[in-house]
């Protein structure tokens, strides 16, 4: 396409849409596909979004019921997460549990 | 050069610390319950896998089944997670 080339001919050089780097050396969430879930403190990206977390906590999910998440968690240090994998990161007080909003109220 | 993305120099890129832990034990936990454990040969930049001498551990409610396999080439399709040095799920 037209648009994917410079002037000069050139291809354009990938840039993020997102800058990781104010994150590093922060206590991260990560989600990825499958319902894994993990939290470390960034200590390294590159543009695919692999990631390097360390002291790395995985919070394991209900053996019942797989959207439940548990207090259940392992301890697995310095990781590398792969990029293909991860579908979101957020910093690690950022979000909360919340009473489920999309219960209907039964009017007795 | 503002066009390239501003990595700062002094982080771990994710590639780096793998290439660092060629030769010696690796833990892969997949995408589904699986787990693998082994000696990572190397690695390709799809991050399919080379292992040697390993241990998969397929995890279910019920328990855990382990196989032993010997040198395999592990897709990267389904990798979620690499953890340079690892024990596995409490062997």
């Amino acid at each position: 396409m037209a648009q994917d080339r410079n002037k000069d001919g050139e291809k354009k050089k990938k840039e993020s849409i997102f800058d990781l780097s104010k994150y590093i050396d922060k206590q991260i969430r990560v989600k990825f596909q499958g319902g894994r879930e993990a939290s470390g403190v960034l200590k390294g990206f590159d543009p695919l979004l692999n990631l390097v977390l360390d002291s790395t906590i995985e919070y394991l999910r209900d053996p019942d019921d797989q959207f439940k998440l548990t207090e259940d968690t392992r301890q697995l240090g310095l990781v590398v997460c792969r990029g293909t994998s991860v579908v979101l990161i957020c910093p690690q007080d950022g979000m909360e549990a919340i009473p489920n909003p999309f219960i209907q109220q039964q009017d007795g | 050069m503002a066009a390239t993305p501003a990595t700062n120099p002094s982080q771990l890129l994710p590639l780096e610390l793998v290439d660092k832990c060629i030769g010696s034990r690796i833990h892969i936990v997949m995408k589904n319950d699986k787990e693998i454990v082994g000696t990572l040969l190397g690695f390709d930049d799809f991050v399919s896998i080379l292992r040697n001498l390993l241990l998969s551990v397929s995890l279910f409610p019920q328990g855990r089944r382990i196989t032993k396999l010997d040198q395999i080439l592990l897709n990267g399709n389904n990798i979620t997670m690499l953890i340079p040095g690892g024990e596995g799920p409490e062997v």
